[in-house]
């Protein structure tokens, strides 16, 4: 019996070619979309979930209370760790550790190799009994104890000596300084972990660097510095964080008492992206909903297509439904019959699906920098994901015309007097159509904001100049710092190279130094901070930045000068900028104090995200540790060997790196990217798909009406009015979805923006091109067929009556 | 084999109210090969349709086998439909996707006979028609006279114990009409009882009585043997 049935089917799929094509296409691109939504969220919620106290694990970060509402961070200072032990011996396990940028150095028989490492950590060896981390050599418990000793994983170990195996027992240099002796080699880390580990040393060696002193310091709060707990089931979170606070304003000095520490999930960090983690890469949970919820919006329209035209067929299908019946078939029987077609053709878009995912899955992990296999058909949870989209879409698509078809009278049927009015799907099969267009017009309403977002963030004035400025590294050694002038001087002798600044960062960074200070003697702290620049004199003249009062600092080594932004002096409640000049401002205690003498133009310090904070800039020679170099716009790459060749001859021991500014900020935005081109992807499938449909439709409206076509043509009609026929409704039916979709995609869009302190505005011409370029496209769609069936010869059409 | 009494059936559209069947009472008996004659629109086809019950009457009585079946729903009717009653039309009604030997074999997958039976059955049937050399053919490549052969052996397959036919030869040359009728009396000849719905006298002539029909009455009976 489902032999025959499939038979059946199968043969009428090959009958009804272009319809199946439609469905399959339409399915296919439907599914394998929401197959990648779904690899991708599986993915990435798979973040560290593989170690076995990932429930009771937690993370000690900090609550920074600032004037603009509450700041976090992931890191503490760094003796939150060592006092949770003695205070809370409850708390079994604690660990800390602490990623710090650097380079090694590797002298190999007298040729010495230089790497630049961003995966450098410090860590306690309690750290790999909390991680489930494993070691192909060597143990974390003796290994980490020395300070001078290090593990590395098998990756980093075959890029240093070659192989895993030779690497233990050899030496590194990290700085150009300390050495480290390999102890143990890590298995790599899965590419779902938020720990990049590359090299970890003793947690211990940070007793011998310039952050000695900090190992004592409540205040200070290292944002890659992360303190682990194992909480006993006894103790919940909120319990644990109430004693937390307690426990900060225990240890911390009493004006910094309400920077408590936090405790965090483990299961939090890689969704929660006002911490943050070591990788840099944070997936929040509302983004997997609004992908999901597009995955699922995808699939519905494939199945809309599928049940509009498989009801709009069904006028066909009546003479078969007749027989059938006569010779006996029940009800039910038929039912099952349509199903297992619509069974068939589900199957057979899966298989495609899956074959456009492993194409396309490449692509996907390029697009969001992450690493999924292409092994995912081997996953029983991938299996049955695809296991139930097929048995939901089939009964999602194929309940509705199964039930209609199977409920024909036989008589009516045999008679072929089944009319599409008959077939009940008219008034449904225009809902269906609006449903869709609602759906693809929110996404292509969403993408052509963010589209414009994004221009926006690419050409808005962030109040300085950043084209062809280069930043390039400065070491952080002294002796390297007596080099300055003759670097300068070096590199002012090509022509070609403008200006020569050197500083901490650039104006725009994601790297900032805040703190409040004292002003114009007054007892108290400002209830703000300040974004620190430090930078010399050149700064000014190389960012083109404005003043609107004073003049710039004189050339000094020392902060003897302050210039300040007019945000700082508006949040002192100072007027006329002017009237700042001369006043003093005090940071630490008296540790840098100095006048200030001159207020710039305000620019954006990061992210168009945030809004412009307070700026202080002075000139501090002993935390520069950028050079910015603006080059005659045009012949930056000209000039790149130039600076590299000066850089090398003044740092031979350490690795060049260079970076434009333009690529720095536009890398503030990479989510933002990410996202624009995903939705410009999912409202193009969106589109297509309901199109696809469109055109089906289309085709059976236009066989079903030839005869129509044939006695108006006859009458007189152009052929403009037969399309018009044609395209009328569906019209209609579009600008119906609009007023539908336009108030849902404003409100989405409209909270959107609201995380952007600078943003456009939502204007009424994104909705106008949305609806404009919805019917063009779908008259486009339904145009080709409309003529077609228009130019027909109506003596052709009338005869075959 | 058939006995209805005072059946009536009324067709109704908004305006028009259709008498198709007025009080009729019938009766045809086991092994009869009775013809239906009359004017378009007189009600043979209703007849026809509640005969094999495909269609339910308002009113009346319709004993099939003994059993009174007037108020069987659709699923019992189905039911017994399947085992007992096979249709010939006068535009074949074969399913196109399906080749002969599977629209043959058809009934007997819906009565649920095994695979290897099938096999036999649908093979003498076809051998019965002659149609055995186009068994892997679909209808669009028969001649019409061939499409009706294998309809009638659709028909037959399931040993039923009515046929019923409406205008069997009415799509077809006389030759190949008269080679339909000649199956049909050679079925009636081996037991089945036949009911067939024409409008030609030569057809009506294979049959044993003439029931001739005006606005859902019968109005005369002819006894041909």
């Amino acid at each position: 019996m489902f032999y025959n049935y499939f038979k059946t089917a199968f043969r009428n799929l090959l009958r009804n070619k272009g319809y199946a094509a439609i469905n399959i296409v339409g399915l296919a691109v439907g599914i394998a979309a929401c197959l990648l939504i779904f690899l991708v969220i599986q993915f990435e919620t798979s973040f560290d979930n593989f170690h076995k106290k990932k429930n009771e694990i937690y993370r000690i970060g900090t609550e920074l209370p600032g004037a603009d509402g509450m700041n976090y961070t992931a890191g503490c200072a760094l003796p939150v760790g060592p006092q949770l032990r003695l205070d809370f011996p409850q708390v079994k396990e604690v660990a800390s550790i602490f990623n710090q940028g650097g380079q090694i150095t590797i002298d190999n028989n007298g040729s010495q190799k230089k790497f630049n490492a961003d995966n450098f950590f410090y860590a306690e060896p309690e750290f790999f009994s909390i991680f489930d981390f494993g070691w192909l050599s060597g143990n974390p418990q003796t290994c980490l104890k020395d300070p001078n000793s290090a593990a590395i994983t098998q990756e980093v170990a075959e890029k240093y000596f070659g192989d895993w195996r030779s690497a233990i027992g050899k030496t590194f240099k990290y700085e150009n300084k300390t050495p480290y002796k390999i102890c143990g080699i890590l298995k790599n880390i899965p590419a779902n972990s938020d720990f990049p580990l590359g090299i970890v040393v003793s947690y211990s060696a940070i007793n011998s660097t310039y952050l000695k002193d900090n190992l004592k310091d409540w205040v200070s709060t290292f944002g890659d510095a992360y303190t682990f707990v194992v909480l006993p089931p006894e103790i919940s979170q909120i319990k644990f964080n109430e004693q937390l606070k307690a426990f900060s304003k225990k240890h911390k000095p009493a004006e910094y008492a309400k920077e408590a520490s936090y405790a965090q999930p483990l299961t939090e960090i890689h969704f929660d992206n006002r911490f943050g983690n070591f990788s840099g890469h944070t997936f929040g949970h509302s983004l997997i909903e609004a992908l999901a919820l597009i995955g699922v919006f995808l699939i519905v329209i494939a199945s809309v297509n599928f049940i509009n035209l498989a009801t709009a067929q069904a006028v066909n299908r009546s003479k078969e439904v007749g027989i059938r019946k006569v010779l006996g078939s029940n009800r039910l029987q038929l039912a099952l019959q349509f199903l297992g077609e619509t069974f068939l053709i589900t199957f057979a878009a899966i298989i495609f699906a899956v074959g456009i995912a492993i194409i396309v899955l490449p692509l996907v992990n390029q697009l969001l920098e992450i690493k999924m296999s292409i092994n995912f058909i081997a996953n029983p949870v991938v299996t049955l994901f695809l296991v139930t989209t097929l048995v939901l879409v089939t009964f999602l698509s194929g309940i509705y015309p199964a039930i209609i078809l199977s409920g024909f009278n036989p008589i009516t049927a045999l008679k072929s007097k089944i009319t599409s009015k008959m077939v009940g799907g008219l008034s449904l099969r225009r809902v269906l159509v609006v449903l869709q267009f609602v759906i693809a017009q929110i996404l292509i309403i969403g993408m052509l904001i963010v589209v414009s977002q994004m221009n926006y963030f690419r050409t808005a004035s962030l109040g300085f100049d950043k084209a062809a400025i280069l930043n390039v590294g400065l070491p952080g050694d002294s002796v390297s710092h007596t080099k300055i002038n003759y670097v300068r001087d070096a590199l002012l002798k090509n022509p070609d190279i403008k200006n020569v600044s050197f500083s901490f960062t650039s104006p725009s960074s994601e790297s900032n130094w805040n703190s409040d200070f004292k002003f114009d003697h007054s007892a108290k702290t400002t209830d703000f901070s300040a974004n620190l620049k430090w930078a010399d004199e050149n700064y000014f003249k190389t960012y083109n930045l404005q003043f609107v009062a004073g003049r710039a600092f004189y050339p000094s080594d020392t902060s003897r000068e302050f210039v300040v932004n007019e945000t700082l002096i508006k949040k002192l409640g100072i007027r006329d900028p002017k009237d700042a000049i001369g006043k003093q401002i005090n940071f630490w205690n008296g540790a840098k104090v100095a006048n200030i003498v001159g207020v710039i133009r305000d620019f954006n310090t990061y992210s168009l995200r945030k809004p412009i904070g307070a700026v202080v800039l002075s000139s501090a020679k002993d935390f520069y540790q950028t050079i910015n170099i603006k080059i005659k716009p045009g012949a930056e790459k000209a000039t790149l060997p130039f600076i590299e060749k000066v850089w090398n001859d003044a740092f031979p021991d350490y690795v060049y790196e260079y970076r434009f500014l333009d690529d720095t900020i536009a890398g503030f935005y990479k989510q933002e990217n990410q996202l624009s081109l995903l939705y410009k992807v999912f409202a193009g499938l969106a589109i297509f798909i309901s199109c696809l449909g469109l055109y089906g439709l289309v085709s059976f409206m236009a066989v079903q009406r030839t005869k129509e076509v044939g006695i108006r043509k006859v009458l007189g009609a152009s052929v403009q009015n037969i399309v018009y026929l044609f395209s009328k409704e569906f019209t209609l039916l579009i600008i119906i979805a609009f007023a539908i979709a336009a108030p849902i995609a404003y409100y989405i869009m409209h909270k959107w923006l609201l995380d952007y302190t600078y943003r456009i505005d939502l204007g009424a011409s994104t909705f106008l091109l949305a609806i404009a370029g919805s019917i063009i496209i779908s008259w486009i769609t339904v145009g080709h067929r409309a003529i077609k069936a228009a130019i027909a010869n109506p003596v052709k059409s009338l005869r075959t009556e | 084999m058939i006995k209805i009494t005072e059946l009536e059936k009324i067709y109704r559209t908004e305006e028009v109210e259709t008498i198709a069947l007025n009080k009729l009472s019938i009766e045809v008996k086991d092994g009869e090969f009775v013809a239906v004659m009359g004017p378009s629109g007189c009600g043979k086809s209703t007849l026809l349709n509640i005969l094999g019950l495909l269609d339910d009457p308002d009113k009346g009585s319709f004993i099939f086998n003994q059993i009174e079946v007037a108020d069987f729903n659709e699923r019992r009717r189905a039911d017994l439909r399947k085992h007992n009653i096979g249709f010939v039309f006068q535009s074949f009604n074969l399913i196109d996707e399906l080749t002969v030997f599977e629209n043959v074999e058809l009934p007997l997958i819906y009565t649920g006979v095994k695979s290897a039976d099938r096999k036999k059955r649908v093979e003498e049937v076809l051998d019965k028609v002659q149609i055995m050399h186009r068994r892997n053919h679909y209808p669009q490549q028969l001649s019409g006279g061939q499409q009706q052969r294998v309809a009638v052996a659709r028909a037959v397959v399931n040993k039923p114990k009515l046929i019923l036919a409406d205008e069997p030869t009415g799509n077809l040359d006389s030759h190949n009409g008269n080679d339909v009728m000649q199956l049909l009396t050679e079925l009636n000849e081996q037991g089945t009882t036949i009911v067939m719905v024409t409008h030609s006298e030569h057809d009506a002539g294979y049959s044993h009585r003439i029931i001739r029909m005006l606005d859902g009455q019968t109005v005369t009976e002819n006894i041909l043997v």
